[in-house]
């Protein structure tokens, strides 16, 4: 099976001089769901923005889908969720799916039949379909963030990245919400990576990474733990 | 005593200190023309500037009258219309055009070898005020509107475009981020993020930018681009003062038209969704409270 990331010797911050987080040996297989625990400020958001190829590492090897470009096999869904929030939940859906689409009708407005319906789909999957022509700054930050993980069903990556997108939301809409990511990924043979400081959401994963403080070092290492 | 907390009072005394040493470096030792301003403002306005003459209201002499209001042949209806409509397409051709270019010169979308040259470019052409566009214009197409038209749209471009890649550069991290971990072309992100997410700032600045425009016809209309700014040069040729201040206070009733309607169009393009549709006269004097 081939990795679905890869990295080596691997250094994360936003300036030599302040480095965040080293990280030795990471692999994570297709279809994989793993999550990453840690202290506030120790580098979980920097570790999936590096890994999304927002920030370039400082230094080593890192290699997602051993680097070729890809439209929509990477979907992130950023702690604040990336919403546009003067545009309704149709609208921030269809961004996902029109990675399934050629960019000229992505630009032109002349969506794929297959997209519309991708994107209905997944507004219905999670129970958004009464607020489809809602602008999401009047829906709720549980309905917020349900509009986010619809908006990367929509798209269909290979690979999930969601940080903490299980706060903000109700037990029961925990459970709901995780069981249909469980579903969708399983059934898409998705890789998921989530990062929580919620060690009772972590274990909704199957496989748990810990960001720890080095204080020798005054920089973080990336371990795997038992939880 | 900790100096830090008292920042504020030191940093406005600062400003007026060297404000003043400045100024009297500036009037180097001439207080005498200072003393005998307000007996000569009182003098020219008296006799030169009031009352206003408000037969520029009234039809010109010249071309002959064929319409039912002697008002519409006016030089102020005139001059009026056409500043407004220099202004209007100027403000249109501008934001059409500024919009790309400041979406090429922020740089949180694209990398500084392509921001920054076309952030040089936006200051170069509001570098120079429309003025000089227009006297660049009038020389190259001649007297009158469309010379008008290109030198504010050339300015508009300038200065809009600084306002919008501002305003770009301002939006949250968030959305272009999951756009581009998705692997979206710049261009997608531009119309599916960009532009949704900063559209109240845009509009808003397109209302501010006509108004500038219609205020700035007075300016260019000077050297010949047309406008109201045409008949006030006319009249300051011929030292018909009290002509030229008729014309600047219908000018200053429009500018306040215009400025309400502006804050009655922009109110529909606030945040809140439970905005009321504010009181006109209220929010101009008082300043914008439903925001």
């Amino acid at each position: 099976m081939s990795d679905v990331i890869h990295a080596v010797n691997l250094k994360i911050g936003y300036s030599p001089d302040n480095i965040l987080a080293k990280i030795k040996n990471l692999q994570v297989e297709q279809g994989e769901i793993i999550s990453i625990i840690g202290e506030s400020g120790i580098g979980k958001t920097t570790l999936l923005k590096n890994i999304a190829n927002l920030v370039k590492p400082i230094s080593g090897s890192l290699k997602v889908f051993d680097n070729e470009q890809n439209r929509g096999r990477i979907g992130y869904i950023p702690q604040k969720l990336g919403l546009v929030k003067h545009e309704t939940v149709f609208f921030n859906v269809l961004e996902g799916a029109i990675c399934n689409e050629s960019i000229l009708r992505s630009i032109s407005g002349f969506h794929d039949e297959g997209v519309l319906t991708k994107v209905e789909k997944s507004i219905d999957l999670m129970n958004l379909s009464d607020k489809i022509d809602e602008p999401i700054k009047r829906l709720s930050g549980g309905q917020q963030r349900r509009v986010a993980i619809a908006r990367t069903m929509a798209q269909e990556p290979k690979l999930i990245l969601a940080d903490e997108f299980l706060s903000e939301l109700d037990n029961k809409t925990v459970d709901s919400v995780w069981k249909t990511m469980l579903d969708y990924v399983e059934r898409e043979n998705t890789t998921l990576i989530i990062v929580e400081h919620n060690i009772e959401r972590a274990k909704l994963a199957k496989r748990c990474l810990k960001l720890e403080q080095n204080k020798e070092k005054g920089y973080s290492v990336l371990n795997e733990v038992q939880i | 005593m900790n100096i830090a907390r008292k920042k504020y009072p030191i940093f406005i005394t600062f400003i007026l200190f060297t404000t003043w040493l400045v100024f009297v470096n500036l009037v180097d030792g001439d207080w005498a023309s200072l003393e005998n301003s307000l007996d000569n403002l009182s003098t020219f306005f008296y006799e030169s500037l009031w009352p206003p003459n408000w037969k520029v209201i009234e039809a010109q002499s010249y071309p002959v009258c064929d319409r039912n209001w002697d008002f519409l042949c006016s030089p102020a209806y005139i001059g009026i219309m056409e500043t407004l409509k220099i202004a209007f397409v100027a403000t249109g051709f501008g934001f059409i055009l500024s919009l790309p270019l400041a979406t090429l010169a922020s740089r949180n979308l694209y990398r500084d070898s392509i921001a920054i040259p076309f952030r040089v470019l936006l200051a170069a052409m509001r570098t120079l005020p429309s003025i000089i566009w227009a006297i660049f214009f009038v020389i190259l197409v001649g007297l009158g509107p469309v010379s008008g038209v290109l030198a504010m749209t050339f300015y508009t471009v300038g200065y809009l475009g600084k306002l919008q890649y501002e305003a770009i550069e301002g939006l949250s991290n968030d959305p272009l981020d999951a756009a581009k971990a998705m692997g979206l072309k710049n261009s997608e992100i531009i119309q599916r993020v960009v532009i949704p997410e900063t559209a109240n700032n845009l509009i808003s600045q397109l209302f501010f930018m006509f108004e500038y425009n219609v205020r700035h016809g007075s300016v260019i209309g000077i050297v010949g681009a047309g406008g109201i700014g045409y008949y006030i040069s006319t009249y300051l040729k011929f030292l018909q003062y009290d002509k030229v201040i008729a014309l600047l206070i219908i000018l200053f009733g429009v500018v306040i038209i215009i400025d309400l309607a502006s804050i009655k169009a922009r109110s529909y393009f606030v945040e809140d969704a439970t905005f009321k549709s504010p009181n006109l006269f209220g929010n101009f004097f008082r300043g914008k409270k439903n925001k």
